[in-house]
């Protein structure tokens, strides 16, 4: 029993992140109708940025020499980094956009998705080249020292947990709103739905658009600043949160924030129960969360909350 | 003479190799409703999109609005100047409800509450969108999203009204119901209005003049009594 609290807490624990980087998926798939596989990478690359900007001049990480001296009070406290950095995050969607989508045209969406990936292999590098192959770990912005959790029938549940949770939960809830309840979030809609009728009614595509991927690259950085406190943040971490945020959003509805949430914790709780009592090897970790998309998919062609498209007479 | 609220100069356009517009000139002046007729083919849709430089339109040419060169403008801001433009068929957002087809309409406007009110009165003109008020336009019959393409462009209190081929698609009795508003939006709101139409006689009833569009160049142009009582548009668009 105690062990399977404990999985089940694990479980959540990883299922915030790929719920996180599946929100954002979702946030670029609900304004451009594309997946952005370079979501992960983006979202690191802010990550280590927040690491910049909280680390001492001293600490010996690239950048925290030229930057510090330029901030004012650097190092900044994690609250203040993390905000910096999904600030940076958002400037950052918006010049892709803006740099890379738009020159491409509206026409071809497989090169668009096609340049995403190669972004993906960009910021990598960029990233392995800039702050090196090492893991770092940075403060959690949440209490994390070896007493910070609840025992809950003998195991632990992690102030950090809870309190991704809880980030987490007030973006989707503020997410919602824009998209459901405001103009720009109609906008988006119209966008997608039909983007000729969309200019012709007056809606500024092109700024939609940069706000879409910003806001999906905001979303992106704070997830990665949020867990740096609980994992290692190395070059490879992203892609494989890439994969599960990926199935997450699948198994959601690709264009469901809400979806991604379930299918964040879906993934996560399969990853962290299956292999246990299956005996499932950790090589094959990735296998759980594969199948639970694929018997959703059986099921609900479209995801577990994704639109069912409305068919032309 | 006063400024037209449409002015077209020498208007070019192309699809990669093939000129569809020959230099086109002609004007919309405010407060009159004009038709333009022409075979299929005869770059009618075309130059309604060249008008809102549109997407995959290639063209040449001045268009004033208001006296304003908007030839260079994008979409967006020639809609904000008060145009309003119902395209050739699917001109509605599928995937959104009927509603917020025409909540979208009204995007460039402010006033919340006379957007609502407005909202009232295209559904009392089409009461069948009120039912289906919040169904998806993409699950509406083909002639229910023509009357709500039609409605969500009049939800921009648009000045000036492009409207292609609005009655495609519709039943007689809608149609004569749609361009007895038209009427009544020109005489007491004072739209001014180009309207593409294959239904020429009805589009002559309501209109002030007319041109007749062939292979990209204007190839007759008057007043609308004359075009309905020239031998040559009565023997091609009045089946006479
Ligand atoms: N996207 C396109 N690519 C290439 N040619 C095009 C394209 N759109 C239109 N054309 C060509 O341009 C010409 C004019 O087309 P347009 O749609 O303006 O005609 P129209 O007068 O509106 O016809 P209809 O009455 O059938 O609607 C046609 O010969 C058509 O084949
Ligand atoms: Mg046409």
């Amino acid at each position: 029993m105690e062990l399977f609290v404990q999985r089940c807490f694990d479980g959540m624990f990883n299922g915030a992140i790929y719920a996180s980087l599946a929100v954002a998926l979702v946030m670029i798939f609900r304004a451009t109708g594309l997946l952005n596989f370079a979501q992960g990478e983006m979202a690191m690359m802010c990550g280590y940025i927040a690491l910049v900007f909280l680390s001492s001049s001293d600490s010996g990480i690239a950048g925290t020499q030229s930057i510090g001296s330029l901030l004012p009070g650097h190092p900044w406290p994690t609250w203040l980094a993390i905000t910096g950095a999904v600030l940076v995050g958002f400037a950052l969607g918006a010049l892709v956009e803006e740099l890379l989508m738009r020159p491409l045209g509206d026409g071809s969406p497989l090169a668009q998705v096609n340049v995403t990936i190669g972004l993906l292999v960009l910021l990598n590098g960029l990233v392995l080249q800039i702050w090196g192959p090492f893991g770092r770990s940075f403060p959690s912005p949440f209490p994390s020292g070896m007493n910070d959790h609840f025992l809950i029938a003998g195991a632990r549940l992690r102030y950090t947990t809870l309190g991704v949770w809880a980030v987490l939960l007030v973006v989707i809830v503020a997410l919602g709103v824009l998209l459901r309840y405001t103009k720009t979030g109609l906008a988006f809609r119209a966008i997608t739905s039909n983007r000729d009728s969309a200019e012709l009614v007056g809606v500024r595509v092109r700024r939609s658009l940069m706000l879409g991927w910003g806001i999906a690259a905001g979303i992106g950085a704070l997830a990665a600043s949020l867990v740096g406190g609980a994992i290692v943040l190395e070059p490879l971490t992203m892609m494989k949160m890439l994969i599960y945020a990926l199935a997450a959003a699948t198994i959601g509805g690709l264009d469901s924030p809400r979806g991604a949430i379930f299918g964040g914790l879906i993934v996560g709780l399969s990853q962290s129960l299956v292999p246990g009592y299956l005996g499932v090897p950790s090589e094959l970790s990735l296998l759980p969360p594969l199948v639970a998309m694929v018997l959703v998919l059986l099921f609900r062609p479209h995801g577990l909350f994704g639109t069912v498209p409305v068919e032309r007479v | 003479m006063t400024t037209p609220t449409l002015r077209v100069s020498n208007l070019e356009a192309s699809y990669g190799q093939i000129d569809v517009l020959r230099g086109l000139n002609f004007e919309v002046g405010e407060g009159e409703v004009v038709v333009v007729l022409g075979a299929n083919g005869s770059g009618k849709t075309t130059t309604l999109r060249s008008i809102c430089n549109m997407p995959i339109v290639d063209s040449s040419g001045t268009i004033e609005v208001d006296g304003v060169d908007v030839s260079n403008a994008d979409t967006g801001s020639i809609v904000a100047r008060g145009l309003a433009h119902v395209p050739q068929g699917r001109g509605t957002f599928p995937e959104l409800s009927t509603y917020d087809n025409l909540m979208i309409g009204a995007y460039v406007r402010k006033d919340r509450k006379a957007i609502e009110e407005d909202i009232t009165r295209w559904f009392d003109m089409f009461p069948v969108l009120k039912e289906r008020r919040n169904q998806t336009a993409g699950s509406l019959s083909g002639g229910e999203q023509q009357m709500l393409a039609v409605s969500r462009a009049l939800m921009s209190r648009p000045k000036l009204l492009l409207l292609d081929e609005p009655s495609l698609g519709l039943a007689p009795i809608i149609i004569e119901n749609l361009f007895d508003t038209f009427s009544r939006l020109n005489s007491e709101e004072g739209v001014t209005m180009l309207i593409v139409e294959q239904n020429a006689n009805l589009a002559l009833n309501i209109a002030d003049r007319g041109y007749v569009l062939e292979a990209g160049e204007i190839a007759l142009a008057g007043d609308a009594e004359k075009l309905k009582n020239d031998p040559a548009v009565q023997e091609a668009y009045l089946g006479a």
